[in-house]
C-alpha cells in the first residue's frame, strides 16, 4: 500500500522535496507542518455491533470500524493442570485475587482485519496495516485484561476495519482514528454471575459498561492512536498526503496513548494537561525509494541539443558522479535508514505538550459517543 | 433458526407486524462521499449497504487480466467494462462471520449486478475504460441483493453515468413452504432474514416504471403455481421502490440547485416547488 506509485516526474519530485525541506516547509495544500487535515466523525452508527465509528477525512477518504464481541472458553496452554491449581488455591483462600488472575489474559483474544476495496485480503500491505494497529493496541498490556471475564471464560473481540473510499493516501492515520473512536464507544454486557461460574449477563443494554470507562474510579487509559509522520530533509511533517509521502526520506508510524493517572488528594488542582506515552513505533517503507532518479541537464544531450560521440565517455563519468553526489534540484531516491537525530526530533514533536497529538486527541474527545 | 409462520393465518400479520404487501422502511442518501465519482447509502429495514462508484476511468494496471474476486465484463471490447466488488463486513450479521472474497454467494451477487448494469448502462459511450462499483454491506437483515442493486442504481446516477432507466429490486416470497399444499398461501413482499430462512423467495429487479425484468434470482424451491403470484407482487414492489428512489434523486437535485452547485436552466422541466 505504501508502495503505491504516484505519477510524478523526477522534476516534480525534486520540486516538492525542496519546497518541503524549506523552513518552514511549504506544503502543496497550504497546511503547516504540524497541521492535521480536518475530519468528521460519528460513533454508534451500527446498532448491531458492540461499538462502531465512521470517520471521513477532508480529502474524502472514509472508513468504518465495527467491533463485535463473543464469549469464548479459555483454553489453558498448560493443559488444564494450571486450572486445577487455581481451583485449589481459590477454594483455600476463598476467592483469588482477580488482578492476579488477569495476568493470564492474552493478546490473541483480539482479532483485527482490514478490508480495502480492490485489494486482496491477504495482500501484504493490508496485513501489515492490521498488525501495526493491533500491535499498538496491545502494546501496553492493559487491553487484554479488559477482555478477561473469569478464569474459565473471556471475551473474544473482533475488530473489522473497512475502508469505504478508494485508498487515496496511505490510510493508516484514518484507520487508527476510526479504531480509536470505535473502541471508545464499545460496550460489553454487564456481568451478573460471580466468580468462576458460567457467565450470565444483564440483558439491559443501557446498563452495559463501556470497554474504556470515561468517568469514575475506573477511568483509566484510552485506546492508542497511530500517527503517520514523515521526514523530508530537516522538516518533520504530520499527516502527509500522497504526494508528500512520495518524496519522504523516511516515514514513521508512531503510536501513543493517553494515560490518565489518578492523583492523590494533595494535588486536587484541575487536570490541565494529559500525559502522553509512546507505545510503539514502526518504520513504513515510503514509495519514494522506488522512484527513478532525475538526470541533470549537463548530462542530458536532449536538453543541450548537441550530441558528440567522443564525449559519451565523459557523460558516463558524469552520470556516475551524479549518482554519488546529490545535486540541488535533481531528484534522487533516498537511500539508507533514518538518522537518529531525525528519529529523536520526530519523537519530540509527537510527544510535545500542546502539539499535534494533543490537538488530535482534543478533537476526538469532542466526538459525541452514543 | 426455524420460524413459526403458523400465526400468519390468524391475523394476516407478519412477524414484524407488516401486511403481506408492505415494504420495510427505505431510507437512502446520495453523494455520501466526496472522493468518489458516485456514492450512495441505502437502508432497507435493517439491511444497510454503501456503494462507491469510481469511473468511467482508465483501467488500472493488472485489472485487465482479471482481478481476483471481482466480476469482469466479458465480450465488451468497445464499451466500458464494469467491475463489481462486494465486501461483506464481518460485523454485518448477528454472529460474526468472516466471508472471504471468493465466497460463492458473494461472487454470484457480483456477477448478477454486473450483468444487470452491463445491459442497462450506456457503456458504449466510454470505450476502453472501467467503471468500478464497490459495495459494502454494513448490516444484513434479508433482501441483501435487492438492497445492493438499489444502492448501485443511486450511486451510478450520482456518478452521472447515462443509463436507460432505474434498476430497482426487491424480494417476494410465499407464506407457505414448498411441501405444504395449502392453496391459500399469500405472496409476501420484502422479506427479512427470519422469513428468508424459512420461506421460498425470489429477488426481482425491474427497469424503471415498466414491467421489464432486469434481474431475477431464485435460490429456493417454489411450486410453479405460486411463482406467478410472487413475481407480480415483486414487480409491484419494484415500482414502489422506484418511486422512493426517484423521490430521493429529485430531492438531491433540488438541494443542489438551491445550494448553487448546479445552475438553474431554462430547460428545466420540473418545478422546484413540488
Amino acid at each position: 500500500m505504501a508502495n503505491q506509485q504516484t505519477l510524478l516526474s523526477p522534476a516534480e519530485l525534486a520540486y516538492l522535496h525542496s519546497s518541503l525541506s524549506l523552513s518552514p516547509p511549504i506544503r502543496p495544500d497550504g497546511r503547516t507542518a504540524k497541521q492535521f487535515r480536518p475530519l468528521t466523525a460519528e460513533t454508534g452508527i451500527l446498532p448491531g455491533t458492540n461499538g462502531s465509528a465512521r470517520v471521513c477525512l477532508a480529502d474524502g477518504t472514509e472508513a468504518i470500524v465495527g467491533v463485535k464481541a463473543e464469549i469464548e472458553k479459555t483454553v489453558d496452554p498448560l493443559g488444564g493442570e494450571h486450572y486445577q491449581e487455581y481451583v485449589k488455591s481459590a477454594s483455600g483462600a476463598g476467592g483469588g485475587d482477580a488482578e492476579e488472575d488477569k495476568r493470564g489474559a492474552r493478546g490473541e483474544w483480539l482479532e483485527m482485519t482490514v478490508e480495502i476495496p480492490g485489494l486482496r485480503d491477504d495482500d501484504a500491505g493490508t496485513v501489515f496495516l492490521a498488525e501495526l494497529l493491533r500491535e499498538a493496541l496491545l502494546a501496553d498490556g492493559e487491553f487484554a485484561k479488559k477482555l478477561w471475564i473469569n478464569r474459565r471464560f473471556h471475551w473474544r473481540l473482533y475488530l473489522d476495519i473497512i475502508l469505504i473510499s478508494p485508498p487515496l493516501s496511505y490510510p493508516l492515520p484514518l484507520l487508527s482514528l476510526t479504531t480509536h473512536l470505535a473502541l471508545l464507544s464499545t460496550r460489553l454486557p454487564r456481568l451478573k454471575s460471580e466468580g468462576d461460574e458460567d457467565p450470565m449477563f444483564d440483558d439491559d443494554w443501557e446498563a452495559s459498561p463501556f470497554l474504556y470507562p470515561r468517568q469514575g474510579a475506573a477511568a483509566g487509559s484510552r485506546p492508542p492512536i497511530t500517527l503517520l509522520v514523515v521526514a523530508v530533509g530537516d522538516s518533520i511533517l504530520f499527516d502527509p498526503s500522497k504526494e508528500e509521502l512520495a518524496v519522504a526520506d523516511s516515514a514513521l508510524a508512531v503510536s501513543l496513548c493517553e494515560v490518565r493517572t489518578q492523583k492523590g488528594d494533595e494535588s486536587m488542582e484541575v487536570d490541565s494537561g494529559r500525559e502522553l506515552r509512546l507505545v510503539s513505533m514502526r518504520t513504513v517503507d515510503p514509495p519514494s525509494r522506488l522512484t527513478p532518479p532525475g538526470v541533470p541537464s549537463t548530462g542530458n544531450f536532449a536538453a543541450s541539443g548537441t550530441f558528440d560521440p567522443s564525449s559519451q565517455k565523459k557523460q558516463q563519468q558524469q552520470q556516475q558522479r551524479v549518482e554519488e553526489y546529490p545535486q540541488e534540484g535533481v531528484w534522487k531516491a533516498p537511500l539508507g535508514g533514518t538518522r537518529f537525530a531525525v528519529l529523536d526530533s520526530i519523537i519530540r514533536a509527537v510527544l510535545e505538550k500542546g502539539g499535534v497529538a494533543d490537538e488530535v486527541l482534543d478533537g476526538l474527545e469532542g466526538v459525541d459517543l452514543s | 433458526m426455524p420460524l413459526d409462520t403458523s400465526t400468519y393465518s390468524l391475523a394476516l400479520l407478519r412477524i414484524d407486524g407488516r401486511r403481506w404487501n408492505d415494504l420495510r422502511r427505505l431510507h437512502a442518501q446520495i453523494h455520501t462521499q466526496d472522493a468518489a465519482d458516485g456514492s450512495s447509502y441505502l437502508e432497507m429495514g435493517h439491511t444497510k449497504v454503501m456503494c462507491v462508484v469510481t469511473g468511467p476511468a482508465e483501467p488500472q494496471a493488472g485489472q485487465k487480466k482479471g482481478t481476483v474476486g471481482s466480476a469482469q465484463a466479458t465480450g465488451q471490447k468497445e464499451g466500458a467494462s464494469i467491475v463489481v466488488n462486494v465486501v461483506v463486513a464481518g460485523f454485518s450479521s448477528v454472529d460474526r462471520k468472516r466471508r472471504g472474497r471468493n465466497d460463492r454467494r458473494i461472487q454470484e451477487m457480483e456477477i448478477t449486478i454486473q450483468k444487470a448494469l452491463a445491459a442497462n448502462l450506456h457503456t458504449h459511450l466510454f470505450p476502453h475504460s472501467t467503471i468500478t462499483v464497490s459495495l459494502h454491506v454494513l448490516s444484513q437483515d434479508g433482501s441483501l441483493l435487492a438492497a445492493l442493486i438499489n444502492a448501485t442504481t443511486l450511486a451510478v446516477i450520482d456518478a452521472g453515468i447515462p443509463m436507460t432507466d432505474y434498476i430497482t429490486a426487491c424480494t417476494a416470497g410465499s407464506t407457505s413452504s414448498y411441501a405444504a399444499g395449502d392453496d391459500a398461501a399469500d405472496p409476501l413482499l420484502d422479506l427479512n432474514t427470519q422469513e428468508e430462512q424459512e420461506l421460498p423467495y425470489l429477488t426481482v429487479g425491474t427497469l424503471g416504471d415498466s414491467d421489464k425484468v432486469a434481474v431475477l434470482v431464485c435460490e429456493s424451491r417454489v411450486q410453479v403455481s405460486r411463482l406467478e403470484g410472487m413475481l407480480v407482487v415483486g414487480v409491484d414492489g419494484c415500482k414502489q421502490v422506484r418511486r422512493l428512489l426517484d423521490g430521493i434523486v429529485k430531492q438531491k437535485g433540488r438541494k443542489m440547485i438551491k445550494e448553487g452547485a448546479v445552475r438553474r436552466s431554462d430547460m428545466m422541466a420540473v418545478s422546484l416547488d413540488d
